[in-house]
């Protein structure tokens, strides 16, 4: 309590500089750059996306980081204080650290989960635990479009006077997702429907199944901590044998040992790594796209396993 | 190599911490040497009783108190997922104790069944029930001492006190260093010789669950404020440094607190320095103390404590 005394001033000034800075805006916008700040890389991506020049983003996670592993530095403090506007994508990805996204959304205005864009209509969640949705929503492209109109509205609310401009860079990125959601529709087509399974690691790729018509199998569950049972290992080798499903995929996010093992017991290739959880190396090139973009992710994925499963 | 390691500059790691992030630092260090109190406090005995690494297995054993409050609330909130893991981390600290008792297994062998079989049970709740559904200590309990100046701050009668989980670990402290101090001379000698607390008239099974009742608040609270690795090293760490420094208790005591102190102040700097997580440097700063303690001081003491200890063996053939 003695110790709290000359804080006191220190957290009135602290109070008032925020105070200063939510009016700015307004006045500013238009010179220089919003401060952003977002958590996953596909988040960064995004907003990268509809913010275009306007604003100045700054990821907590980077490429590869998986959220369940990420621990936060000195210099993410700094990133979240300095923020204008924060994005994170909600719905417990980003776990404990959600408790502070919501206690800075009562302090600070401009604290949006991208996913509340989308309707709870759309979203996935396991049938005995109704309002735990599913977290993966970027891997269906139409979904994702529509996160992109809570960045619009975030940055929007923000800086008012710019409101037509991020609605009109928010179209330009909607029309992206359009043409690369139609691209992914076609080339899942390229598969003959009972061709399209998709065994992975762990159970991200609901969204993905759901959208392309795939159905989904996935190993392990959504917690790091449960492993396959033995009993869940044999069964999904039989499935793979009945369904004669020519391939397997492992994700780059999870190790690959339990998946390879399955893969040489039913007799079927792994048909290459996927994104799930964290996008790849900003510059790494592959068939003319950059896997650390979120449309090379999405094409990276959709490629590998339309050519494994053949 | 230099670009693994950040530059060493001067200003960035030492004044600008205490300047223009004040309030920021001021609260990081104090959760810091918070819970490198209590838990240094409380690790003093755990040393003693040959229990010190309690607090890693009580990280573990806590996974099915957590899956029981989720089947229970149906909710991943902070406090339902809290008194789960209160509730089984009490359960592990009984555990350990029945089967030490009732097996003459050794403390350390008794912690390891009781946790790792905890932590399966938890595994398999998991699997079985709420394998869809991302639940685990990382996910839901665990917390980020570097967060801690984003929460905003609590008031009280119109004084800012700070932070609402420093406040609550404040408390914590408080109250461990009260009943350290209350209840000094029972937690000593039933520590030190259970026999002698007999014939004291100590209960020395009850000041034993008593310990482990506070030991599970402490470490719990320090969990949710600030992640597992800092709880469980500061258990130790400033206990065993104090050891090398003095073999008398309350002198020992006082310098687990000047330990959990430099710990704190020193971790943040080095956290910064190397932009790397402030929980790990903390570790990392306190365990450079006792190194820094063992070389300067423990020489002399391991000779003193090896001459005691052949004493005592010449003293007891001559019995």
């Amino acid at each position: 309590m003695q110790l709290s005394r000359p804080f006191l001033l220190g957290s009135a000034l602290l109070l008032a500089a925020a105070a200063a800075v939510s009016t700015v805006p307004s006045s500013f916008a238009a010179e220089r750059k919003i401060r952003v700040t977002t958590t996953t890389s596909m988040v960064t991506d995004l907003v990268q996306q509809v913010g275009g020049d306007r604003v100045e983003v700054s990821g907590l996670m980077g490429a590869g980081v998986d959220p369940h592993l990420y621990k936060a530095t000195a210099a993410d403090v700094s990133k979240l204080q300095q923020a204008e506007v924060i994005f994170y994508n909600g719905l417990v990805l980003e776990g404990k650290m959600t408790d502070i996204f919501t206690k800075l959304a009562r302090l600070k205005k401009f604290v949006y989960p991208l996913t509340e864009g989308v309707p709870e209509k759309k979203l996935l969640e396991p049938p005995e635990f109704e309002g735990h949705f599913d977290p993966h929503v970027w891997f269906d492209v139409e979904l994702w479009a529509l996160c992109a109109q809570t960045v619009v509205k975030g940055l929007s609310e923000f800086a008012p006077k710019d409101k037509a401009h991020f609605e009109l860079c928010g179209k330009a990125v909607a029309t992206k997702l359009r043409t690369l959601h139609d691209w992914s529709v076609k080339k899942a087509a390229e598969l003959p429907k009972e061709r399209r399974i998709l065994v992975t690691s762990h159970d991200a790729y609901n969204y993905f199944g759901r959208a392309y018509g795939f159905q989904v199998v996935g190993l392990q569950g959504v917690s790091t901590v449960t492993e396959a049972g033995l009993a869940d290992m044999a069964k999904l080798v039989d499935f793979i044998k009945q369904k004669r499903v020519k391939a397997i995929f492992v994700e780059s996010s999870v190790s690959p040992a339990t998946l390879q093992r399955i893969a040489k017991d039913a007799g079927v290739k792994v048909g290459g790594e996927l994104f799930s959880d964290a996008m790849g190396t900003p510059g790494q090139m592959e068939n003319g796209y950059d896997l650390g973009t979120y449309e090379g992710m999405i094409k990276h994925n959709l490629t590998t396993i339309v050519g494994a499963l053949k | 190599m230099n670009e693994l390691i950040p530059l060493f500059e001067f200003q960035r790691v030492f004044v600008t911490p205490w300047t223009q992030d004040f309030s920021s630092s001021v609260w990081i260090v104090l959760m810091g040497f918070f819970v490198a109190t209590a838990c240094g406090l409380v690790g003093n005995y755990l040393i003693l009783r040959r229990m010190a690494l309690v607090g890693d297995a009580i990280s573990h054993s806590i996974l099915p108190g957590i899956a029981v409050a989720f089947l229970i609330s149906g909710s991943r909130g902070s406090l339902p997922m809290f008194l789960g893991a209160l509730v089984a981390g009490a359960v592990t600290t009984v555990l350990i104790e029945v089967i030490h008792k009732k097996s003459r297994v050794k403390q350390d062998a008794a912690i390891g069944i009781a946790f790792t079989s905890l932590f399966a049970v938890g595994v398999i709740l998991i699997s079985l029930f709420a394998s869809k559904v991302d639940l685990d200590q990382e996910c839901v309990l665990y917390g980020e001492i570097a967060f801690i100046p984003l929460e905003g701050m609590v008031e009280f009668a119109g004084l800012t006190l700070g932070p609402p989980s420093v406040v609550r670990m404040a408390l914590v402290t408080l109250v461990v260093a009260l009943l350290v101090g209350l209840f000094y001379k029972e937690l000593l000698v039933s520590s030190f010789d259970p026999a002698l607390a007999f014939s004291l008239g100590i209960n020395s099974t009850f000041v034993h669950y008593a310990l482990m009742a506070m030991l599970s608040v402490v470490v719990v609270s320090a969990f949710e404020a600030v992640g597992a690795i800092l709880v469980i090293a500061m258990l130790i760490l400033p206990g065993a440094t104090a050891t090398l420094l003095s073999h008398r208790f309350p002198v020992m005591l006082g310098l687990t607190v000047l330990h959990a102190a430099l710990s704190a102040v020193l971790g943040l700097h080095l956290g910064v320095w190397l932009n790397c997580s402030l929980a790990a440097a903390m570790v990392v700063a306190g365990t450079g103390l006792f190194i820094a303690a063992a070389a300067v001081f423990g020489y002399q003491q391991t000779h003193a404590h090896e001459h005691s200890q052949n004493n005592n063996l010449r003293g007891r053939r001559g019995d």
